[in-house]
């Protein structure tokens, strides 16, 4: 029978040319859409590498301070801030905090391997505020400060980038500057700042020893405090931050906000575009579904004769729903075997730089897609078929 | 109401196939007290009324009788393609009124080959494939027995070279031949032939009625046949006469 289908399908090439195009597009939409959302979904289901429950951010406005003595000011915040009750850590560093939109990268080598990473400026305490985890080594201690070499922690695809198969914790690293870095730790996975939807790269965490140089007088990166909270905190220690900080400072100006509202924000950014795609993917395939539909409901109103003829010589009705349904799923099989042939194109020429897994979960997920849509245009259709009188049907020709 | 015109005629070449049905008739088709009416809101409208009728096994039967008489509606029933009002059909002395829709799909591809007056062939099938269809629906058929099969039912209607062309290739009379070796690819015992020379022009009406006849002389299929032409009617053993849904008798 499925040889049959075949026969009668390639047999009616003609007449299917526009069905089979329109299942081409419809295939292509959603293998580029399901790529995007696999590899979307991938990436949001890779550990983070940090917890950002009851961490807190506060941002600082020095307030006119003189910049002399701004970085002494952070340092007394810092100790101050660590003895109010609920305040369970506070660490240094800069905009580029978890789920924030500031980034900063740069090229690190190790003999002849090099990598780009994504770099972080984190005071002590910053490894208990996010609870980060190593698998080689240790954190920044205050012993860090008279080391020869700035310390590093780096993430896990750092190692591997770098140190593919050996220990990583002693090694000197070098920036693009050829300023040497030693290892002193390694994550035990991998860390992204900027929150789920990152792809997963190298970072590295160098110590903050000063955190405003006095020379600095652009107030490009100005310091920021992460602060871990006991769980049981309330706006009450926010508000009572906020007055320690005017009091310590002398006036600063600070606003707090957890990692939580930060993760939100980011969140409506990296889901919003996705969503648009969704919508005008979800109205293009419903419009594909209603010409299939129209298309099928006109075969079938063309083909009663056949229909009745088929009766006639031994077609049960549920056969000849089934004949309709299987002669749709051929024909999105030729769509499809088309669609295949473009979507292979993507990983070969590198469209979207996502990996072969994710184009393939994509083929998958959209051939899927398009087989049910197909099936589910056509069922109805071929349940109307299955219905025609063969008596009726046979005289009408 | 007509005068009784049933008539059977008798051709001057008897074979041994025929001889033994007439001897010892063995009904294939029974119909009883067959009604069928048709109705709408408004109109109804009698096809059938109380038709009895035997067709027995080797008899070539034609039908006779104006448009709308009910001839193809009688044949719809007797091809188990429609369902009577009232009334009850044998096949085999078995009544077929409680069978489900898969029994008698069964019956139709074992039993029943169908010749129509616009041929129903699948245009987008060749030939072979047409006079394959009924084979598809038998299960246990292997796909090489069907080919095999086609092939003889076409060789014995004289289309073994045609096997490969489309029904548009063809002249009328060559499709109806396809459309014959199709009804008996499936070697069934009846064959229900509605009005099969009335596409035709007269020369190709008498190649397909000579087929018919063939049929029946040498394989002793039985035939019923719907037909307009009296000269055909009178060359089948039983003629039937309808009218206004009644058998005239």
């Amino acid at each position: 029978m499925i040889r049959h289908l075949f026969t009668l399908i390639w047999n009616r090439k003609r007449a299917n040319f526009l069905l089979v195009t329109e299942i081409f597009f419809a295939f292509v939409v959603l293998f580029v859409l399901g790529s995007l959302l696999v590899d979307n979904y991938r990436k949001y289901t890779a550990p983070l590498g940090y917890t950002y429950e009851y961490v807190w951010q506060v941002d600082m406005d020095p307030n006119g301070q003189p910049i002399s003595r701004q970085d002494a000011t952070f340092q007394r915040l810092i100790q101050h801030l660590k003895s109010v009750p609920g305040v369970r850590s506070v660490a240094s560093t800069y905009s580029n905090t978890p789920f924030s939109f500031s980034d900063s990268s740069t090229d690190f080598k190790a003999g002849t391997k090099s990598t780009n990473s994504d770099f972080y400026t984190a005071g002590d305490d910053m490894q208990d505020v996010l609870s980060l985890e190593l698998a080689e080594g240790r954190w920044f201690n205050r012993h860090d400060e008279a080391a020869a070499r700035s310390p590093l922690v780096i993430s896990k695809e750092m190692r591997q980038a770098l140190f593919p198969n050996e220990s990583a914790v002693g090694k000197i690293i070098r920036d693009s500057d050829n300023d040497e870095y030693q290892v002193i730790g390694v994550l035990a996975s991998s860390y992204r700042g900027r929150g789920e939807f990152q792809e997963l790269q190298p970072a590295v965490f160098q110590r903050s020893k000063t955190l405003v140089d006095p020379n600095d007088t652009t107030n490009f990166d100005r310091p920021r405090l992460l602060i871990r909270v006991q769980p049981t905190a309330t706006a009450e220690l926010e508000q009572r931050i906020t007055k320690e900080i005017a009091a310590v400072t002398g006036g600063w100006k600070s606003a707090v906000t957890t990692l939580r509202e930060q993760r939100t924000t980011r969140m409506k950014y990296a889901l919003a575009p996705m969503g648009g795609m969704v919508l005008v993917c979800s109205f293009l395939i419903f419009n594909v579904a209603l010409g299939l539909f129209g298309v099928l409901w006109y075969n079938i109103s063309q083909r009663r004769a056949e229909i009745g003829l088929r009766r006639a010589i031994g077609a049960t009705g549920s056969r000849i729903s089934a004949q309709f349904l299987g002669e749709v799923m051929v024909v999105t099989t030729f769509g499809l075997a088309f669609g295949l042939l473009v979507a292979a194109q993507f990983p070969l020429l590198g469209v979207m730089s996502i990996k072969l897994p994710v184009y393939l979960a994509g083929m998958a997920l959209a051939s899927m897609l398009i087989y049910v849509l197909t099936a589910l245009c056509a069922l109805y259709p071929s349940r109307m078929a299955s219905t025609i009188q063969p008596a009726v049907a046979l005289r009408e020709e | 109401m007509e005068n009784i015109l049933t008539q059977s005629v008798v051709r001057p070449q008897v074979t041994a196939a025929t001889v033994t049905a007439s001897a010892q008739p063995q009904p294939v088709i029974q119909l009883r007290d067959i009604e069928k009416v048709y109705q709408t809101k408004t109109i109804e409208t009698v096809a059938l009324n109380r038709v009895n009728l035997t067709i027995n096994k080797g008899e070539f039967v034609s039908i006779m009788g104006p448009s709308g008489c009910g001839k193809s509606t009688l044949l719809s029933i007797m091809g188990l393609l429609d369902e009577p009002t009232a009334g009850v059909i044998e096949l085999d002395g078995r009544p077929v009124q409680s069978y489900s829709d898969k029994e008698l799909a069964s019956l139709r591809n074992h039993k029943i080959g169908f010749v129509f007056q616009s041929y129903h062939l699948i245009n987008d099938l060749s030939v072979l494939d047409n006079v394959e269809l009924p084979l598809l629906y038998r299960p246990g058929v292997s796909g090489k027995e069907r080919r095999a099969r086609a092939y003889a039912a076409l060789e014995k209607v004289g289309l073994g070279a045609r096997t490969h062309h489309f029904p548009s290739q063809l002249s009328g009379g060559q499709r109806q031949r396809v459309a014959i070796a199709r009804a008996l690819a499936g070697r069934p015992e009846i064959i229900l032939a509605d009005e099969p020379t009335g596409n035709l022009d007269s020369v190709m009406g008498e190649e397909i009625m000579e087929l018919l006849l063939s049929l029946n002389r040498e394989e002793g299929t039985t035939i019923v046949m719907v037909t307009h032409d009296e000269q055909q009617g009178r060359r089948t053993q039983r003629l039937i006469r309808f009218f206004d849904g009644s058998q005239v008798q």
